[in-house]
């Protein structure tokens, strides 16, 4: 048989307020590499685990200005400098001509550029999670789950599992998987 | 006392129960006032497992006799789309009733078309999100789903219209070896390529986003390890970590506010394909307007038909309720009217400018010889969604659905008239003619029809067709949740109750 090690305890609620409520319970004990899985995206989430707003779109703004810049020297390097034609008698850098592709390209880098980041983002900027594969939380149902990783710096398996329990969580379950921790 | 200690959501089991009105509960309001709360948007009291199982039923088991019969159908037409493109290929243009002087016909006519039906996905998804209308969470999936056939459809159609669709490339402007030639900035038709190719991507993203959490609820039913593997793949992972939906729900909503000015503009540059020319009937600066509403009409039409059938075929009358229904039928009004206004501007202005070009143009199109398609297009569009303001009417799926269909049949008339009846007849009498579809017109759109649902049946066979966590999201806890609450309200008096069972109040 393989090693096993533990990587964090779950626990499990049943509603989105007892949710918010233990979040808060356990930002305030002063856990850190905590996490709540929810089916659905809980209103007021981010404040009781003490996040601070998403930096998206920012990424978007800068995405954005980039398709901007992008799209008018593009059309300005073809239409001025590389191959510049006269249509009708019309200056070659006719801004006014430039403005939908610039208008599409902005959207287009913008949009897509943060959807690829918040994905990634979702993956990088978080504490280790249990693997879904392996691990059913129940999340996907009707489970808000309490998640706490045992790379916190407070981790102790038998404390967290009391913690979590004093909390009124169901269904408190210490996550082992295969192979040396992660942390 | 909030709204959740009065839930009466938990007694409203289907739509004869839903009357479109708030619930009103007397005296439990503030100050002690009425409280009015809206009605449930699902119905059957339904737990949050339950809309879990309801949903990707539908994806997990082996597909019923009726959708094997509509998938058949649907490829016969397909089918049919592909015999007559290899056909127009192979002999050419001059098997389509295009011709001097009416030079775009049928392909640009289902293109606009079609781009039209595409553009109420993402404005149910983006739009109605910044509005925080929630009942648009039962029908954006599908909606949106609709929105990606439709432009596949719509894409086929400017590239068999080229004449030699082998040099579509031709359009991206690439470095190549032939100067490097590039496309023409100046000209609408390259930027309807970076219009239509950017709302295709962006409405693809904007859905599949939508689609990770629902993924991860696949993926977590599936009992084949395969199928887990896809699907945790396909869901890049989602275990639905708060951390991770921070950043999701921050995308989302940047997305909603970049895609709803993106659905405007898509049409506006369709329609710059037209207005930019100096046909008249074309050149005119009512066109973005005019057309942007037009396809939001006409998309909206194309979603009740589509959820009619969901209604009906696929169960989904607990989540795509009566409510829903009439608040697309409202905006289907709201829009017919809104066509019909620009219709009437039309008329006026051609009058007003005192061109007269302009005016012979607009009494050729009503009472000329395609006075015929402006009749239909005109009953059809602005005359018929008139029932509407009739509440019975509203609720009522069969006319719904007939009025639905009217609506698709006379915004393609109206792409028709726009296209047709102003290029028959421009300046010079001596170049005046007619145009006729060919049989290959008709059979080429009749398949695009057979390319849509064939896309969208195998679309809910495989994927959840209803977005599963954003309707829990809208769903009363107290009802929903699948363990009930520890600490029970207090229970509240009979008086406050209005009449609904004070047991059912209290089942939390």
């Amino acid at each position: 048989m393989k090693p096993t090690s533990i990587t964090g305890v779950l626990g499990d609620f049943h509603g989105p307020d007892e949710a918010l409520a233990a979040a808060a319970r356990v930002r305030s004990e002063g856990w850190t590499h905590f996490d709540m899985l929810t089916p659905f995206a809980v209103h007021g989430m981010e404040d009781a685990m003490g996040q601070r707003r998403s930096w998206i779109p920012w990424v978007t703004g800068g995405l954005a200005l980039f398709g901007i810049l992008f799209a008018q020297a593009f059309q300005n390097y073809v239409m001025v400098y590389d191959w510049p034609m006269n249509f009708g008698g019309k200056p070659h850098a006719s801004w006014p001509a430039f403005v939908p592709i610039t208008f599409e390209l902005m959207v287009l880098c913008a949009a897509i550029g943060s959807a690829i980041t918040a994905i990634v983002a979702g993956k990088k900027d978080t504490v280790p999670q249990p693997p879904p594969l392996l691990v059913k939380t129940g999340a996907t149902v009707d489970r808000f789950v309490l998640w706490i990783s045992s790379t916190d710096p407070k981790w102790q398996a038998d404390a967290a599992q009391r913690f979590v329990q004093s909390l009124g969580a169901d269904d408190v379950r210490l996550v082992e998987v295969e192979g040396a921790n992660h942390a | 006392m909030t709204r959740h200690d009065v839930s009466p959501y938990a007694t409203v089991m289907d739509d004869s129960q839903l009357s479109g009105r708030p619930i009103v509960v007397p005296g439990a309001g503030p100050y002690g006032g009425d409280l009015e709360i809206p009605e449930p948007l699902v119905t059957g009291a339904k737990k949050w497992a339950d809309v879990d199982r309801d949903i990707c039923m539908h994806a997990e088991q082996f597909p019923t006799k009726r959708w094997w019969l509509a998938f058949s159908v649907a490829l016969c037409f397909l089918g049919l789309l592909v015999f007559s493109l290899i056909t127009l290929f192979y002999a050419g243009m001059g098997i389509a009733g295009v011709n001097q002087p009416v030079g775009w016909g049928s392909f640009i006519i289902n293109f606009v078309f079609w781009i039209g039906i595409g553009h109420a996905g993402t404005l149910i998804s983006a739009v109605l999100y910044l509005f925080r209308q929630q009942w648009r969470t039962g029908i954006n999936r599908a909606a949106e789903a609709m929105t990606l056939f439709a432009v596949c459809c719509a894409g086929i159609f400017p590239v068999i219209h080229l004449g030699r669709p082998w040099f579509a490339y031709w359009l991206v402007p690439y470095p190549n070896a032939r100067g490097p030639l590039w496309i023409n900035f100046n000209s609408p038709l390259a930027w309807d390529i970076f219009a239509i190719s950017t709302y295709g991507l962006v409405s693809l993203t904007f859905w599949y986003l939508g689609l990770l959490p629902d993924l991860a609820t696949l993926r977590d039913r599936a009992t084949h390890p395969w199928r887990q593997k896809l699907f945790n793949a396909m869901s890049f992972g989602w275990n639905g970590s708060q951390r991770a939906w921070r950043h999701y729900e921050s995308a989302y909503m940047v997305l909603a506010a970049l895609a709803t000015p993106l659905v405007f503009s898509v049409h506006t540059i369709v329609s710059f394909d037209f207005a930019t020319s100096v046909i008249p009937g074309w050149h005119t600066t009512i066109f973005p307007p005019y057309f942007v509403i037009g396809a939001i009409f006409s998309g909206f039409a194309m979603v009740i038909t589509l959820m009619t059938f969901m209604r009906g075929y696929f169960g989904m009358k607990n989540y795509i309720t009566l409510n829903h229904m009439e608040n697309m039928a409202k905006i289907l009004m709201l829009t017919g009217m809104l066509v019909g206004f620009a219709y009437a501007t039309e008329f006026f202005m051609a009058w007003y400018s005192g061109s007269a070009y302009e005016g012979f143009v607009f009494k050729n199109r009503a009472f000329g010889p395609y006075g015929w398609a402006y009749a239909i297009m005109f009953t059809c569009n602005a005359i018929i969604p008139q029932v509407f303001w009739f509440k019975s009417m509203r609720r009522h799926t069969l006319v719904l659905f007939i009025v639905s269909i009217l609506v698709n049949v006379g915004m393609w008339f109206e792409r028709y008239v726009i296209v047709v009846s102003s290029l028959h007849r421009d300046y010079l009498p001596s170049s005046w003619g007619m145009y006729a579809l060919s049989r290959w017109d008709y059979a080429i759109l009749l398949g695009s029809f057979g390319l849509f649902f064939t896309l969208f049946l195998l679309f809910v066979r495989m994927l959840p067709v209803v977005a599963i966590s954003e309707v829990k999201s809208v769903m009363d806890p107290t009802v929903a949740r699948g363990v009930p609450a520890k600490a029970a309200p207090s229970p509240m008096p009979a008086a406050l109750t209005g009449g609904i069972p004070a047991t059912a109040l209290q089942e939390t």
